[in-house]
């Protein structure tokens, strides 16, 4: 008893410092010794809307287990628990058989690099999985194709079509038009734009869609293989863009403290005319909005600009699944036309692939961001949303920066170096 | 605990002294038997120190001299690099400033408040269930819980923190409280300071009990002011429990994450992070195990010498007195 304050500190000392060792346990597979019946552990990222979870469980108990006999149990866990965790569950053999990740270098390329994830070259040739060109590319290592693309997705301008109208206001074209409809929507007394930025993932999408409507798809390109700076003037003007537009007034008070879900809470009460995000946001539009909403690309400063593009998670397979047949089949179904359809109609998703839209009943404005990322996707003149292409690092560096540059703790210049410092 | 009672005991020969001391009485194997027994009665806790203690610890040390990104089995070895690395790291540095300041006011602030309210409540007999529950309720609470509600209290459009500010005329000090560099940290040192005031202020309350009020009231009559009679009369017959409370709260501050990883993440860029959370952050969002590793083993090196001297101090006073 003596010691107990002292052997109590010892341990929670000691349990806070291994709390950082990720397990290297290497067990033999996952063969657990179990009979043959196929159930399959599909893990995906945990969704806003938990409903969703259960619906897509249904679908699949539906339209892939009735017909194949193929048990699927779908399993979600929060997405900053599945990057603390999944490599340590692919690696021992105890995790899932098909699971839900991102593309780019910091999440399946990684793991493909890693040999974690089945290389699925030879069976896009075999099953005919046709996806959107661009999207296959964030799949593929070396020459090798490791997953499915998950949802595309877009990023860009959304505003309240009502209070845009009842201002006489037009539909932005350029910056010129964002800044003019922002004077006039906070001399009416709202926020002109829902913005918030303290998770920090947020700052990069601002960065991404102002980049990009800037600099165009090539601009985007060259800066994020590296062949151009990430100190050049373009970098520079688009984070002075956003510490701009809170000096002005047109963004909420303080945005480093303001949350995604209050920023979009904002948007949806009317409260606030705009808000920049994703296409993502087009469901929960639908449910809480009670006026009409546009979509547009974030303007550029001469023009109309240009979608940020990205993908969202998509399936791989485990390296260590035990049952890799019943896995392939039921990533057939998931890369199926149909599944497709099923998430567009119940989960306002974009699928990376062609769907007709004509057989699908979505609102209007879903049914416009299924268009323009139809029409991105086969053009390919679309932006980057810059988190999914580049390293952990860097990400840290532009997630710190663009609050740093909204705090004034840093200036854009200085952030703009500490990019490229991160880049190289 | 391991002496036989002696009830139990078997009378002395008293035909064969025996060896003094501790030398059992008992027959050979009976006391084969009560060994055998005692290792399988202590042998589960040993085995959950070694899985959950042992083993990971271990672990650590072998993770902190290689570069384990959480992919490659066989990671490099990199001798010391982990560490000198982590002290040339400016954010290191800007971490450990922050938990120096949480130690100091995190340490200082709830001892200070929940002494004050002990002795508020000192003699107070009537409704000093209803204190001690009003005032211990935050302290159960889940610490996320009670970070999340904090984080909407703060929040500046819609949190009653500024609109209370605006409405007693104080609007000028508004401000976006976590999202701001200057006051995020301390916004957060606020919230913990409340949530551990009632586990001093009950505990404190309790050991005030036990203090000598004949002493209390001699002292008084001796012409001893408040402050004086708190200084020489009443700290020093609670300085044990005191101690203990101090050297929980201190330790706190080493090991504080749950408040700043709900309520700011570490931000605004980086100005809350303290050593847990870039620990964490290096670990698990850069997968940089080995320092994120590193930077909580040099934690834990920290907190150890607080933990140990606080713990004699405490041992000495409560067994030879304050002026020891």
């Amino acid at each position: 008893m003596k010691l107990f304050p002292a052997r109590t500190a010892v341990v929670t000392a000691c349990l806070l410092a291994t709390a950082c060792t990720g397990g290297t346990t290497e067990s033999a597979g996952g063969d657990d010794g179990g009979g043959s019946t196929a159930t399959l552990r599909y893990l995906i990222e945990q969704q806003e809307d938990a409903s969703s979870q259960e619906a897509l469980q249904e679908h699949i108990d539906a339209d892939f287990t009735q017909e194949s006999g193929i048990e699927v149990e779908v399993e979600s866990l929060p997405l900053e628990v599945m990057r603390t965790v999944l490599q340590t569950q692919l690696r021992s053999g105890e995790g899932p058989d098909v699971f839900a990740w991102g593309s780019g270098p910091s999440f399946g390329g990684a793991l493909a690099e890693a040999g974690l994830v089945r290389d699925l070259t030879s069976d896009y040739e075999e099953h005919g999985w046709e996806v959107y060109d661009f999207a296959r590319e964030r799949v593929t290592v070396d020459g090798k194709v490791y997953g499915l693309p998950g949802e595309a997705e877009t990023i860009g301008l959304y505003y309240n079509k009502d209070v845009f109208a009842e201002l006489g206001l037009e539909e932005p074209q350029s910056l010129d038009d964002v800044r003019a409809a922002s004077e006039a929507v906070r001399e009416a007394g709202m926020t002109p734009m829902a913005v918030g930025d303290k998770e920090g993932w947020e700052g990069g999408h601002l960065l991404s869609m102002a980049l990009s409507s800037a600099v165009g798809s090539d601009g985007m390109e060259a800066l994020v293989s590296g062949e151009q700076p990430w100190t050049s003037p373009e970098v520079v003007a688009a984070l002075q863009l956003w510490k701009d537009f809170d000096a002005a007034g047109f963004l909420p008070e303080s945005p480093t403290s303001v949350d995604y879900d209050t920023s979009t809470a904002l948007f949806f009460s009317g409260d606030a005319a705009m808000i920049p995000t994703g296409s993502w946001l087009v469901a929960e539009i639908e449910d809480n909005a009670d006026f009409e909403v546009g979509y547009i690309p974030f303007p550029a400063p001469d023009g109309p600009g240009i979608f940020a593009g990205g993908l969202g998670s998509g399936p791989y397979v485990s390296a260590n699944t035990d049952d890799e047949d019943a896995s392939l089949e039921f990533l057939d179904f998931l890369a199926s036309p149909e599944h497709a359809q099923w998430t567009v109609e119940n989960l306002a998703t974009i699928p990376p692939r062609e769907v007709d839209s004509d057989e699908l009943e979505v609102s209007p404005l879903f049914g416009q961001v299924l268009e323009d990322t139809a029409e991105l996707s086969a053009s390919g003149d679309f932006g980057y949303n810059i988190d999914v292409l580049v390293s952990d690092a860097f990400n840290e560096a532009m997630y710190d920066g663009m609050q740093a540059v909204f705090t004034g703790q840093s200036t854009p210049e200085q952030v703009a170096a500490t990019l490229e410092a991160a880049q190289s | 605990m391991t002496a036989p009672a002696p009830a139990l005991a078997p009378p002395a020969d008293p035909r064969r002294p025996g060896p003094p001391g501790r030398r059992s009485h008992l027959p050979a194997v009976t006391r084969r038997a009560q060994a055998r027994l005692g290792v399988l009665l202590v042998l589960p806790l040993l085995v959950v120190m070694a899985v959950f203690l042992l083993f990971p610890m271990a672990n650590a040390i072998y993770y902190v001299f290689v570069d384990f990104d959480g992919i490659d089995l066989t990671p490099p070895f990199v001798g010391l690099d982990n560490f000198s690395e982590l002290f040339r790291d400016p954010k290191v540095w800007a971490a450990f400033k922050n938990n120096a300041i949480w130690i100091v006011l995190g340490t200082i602030g709830p001892l200070v408040l929940g002494l004050a309210l002990a002795l508020l409540l000192w003699n107070v007999e009537r409704g000093s269930v209803v204190y001690k529950v009003v005032f211990f309720l935050p302290y159960v609470l889940p610490q996320v819980a009670v970070a999340v509600v904090w984080g909407w209290i703060y929040e500046p459009s819609r949190g009653w923190l500024n609109k209370v500010l605006d409405l007693v005329g104080l609007g000028a000090f508004t401000t976006g409280w976590l999202g701001n560099p200057d006051t995020a940290l301390y916004a957060v040192l606020a919230t913990a300071i409340w949530a551990t005031l009632g586990f001093v202020f009950v505990i404190l309350l309790s050991a005030l009990r036990t203090v000598d009020t004949d002493l209390v009231d001699a002292a008084r009559l001796d012409g001893a002011n408040g402050a004086q009679r708190l200084r020489h009369i009443v700290l020093p017959q609670i300085m044990p429990v005191f101690l203990m409370i101090t050297t929980i709260t201190l330790l706190g501050g080493f090991s504080v994450f749950e408040y700043v990883f709900v309520m700011t993440g570490g931000g605004p860029a980086g100005a809350t992070d303290v050593l847990g959370t870039y620990a964490y952050s290096s670990a698990f969002q850069l997968n940089r195990i080995s320092y994120g590793t590193s930077l909580a083993l040099v934690i834990t090196l920290m907190a150890v010498p607080f933990a140990v001297w606080l713990n004699r101090l405490q041992r000495r006073i409560a067994l030879d007195g304050p002026g020891a």
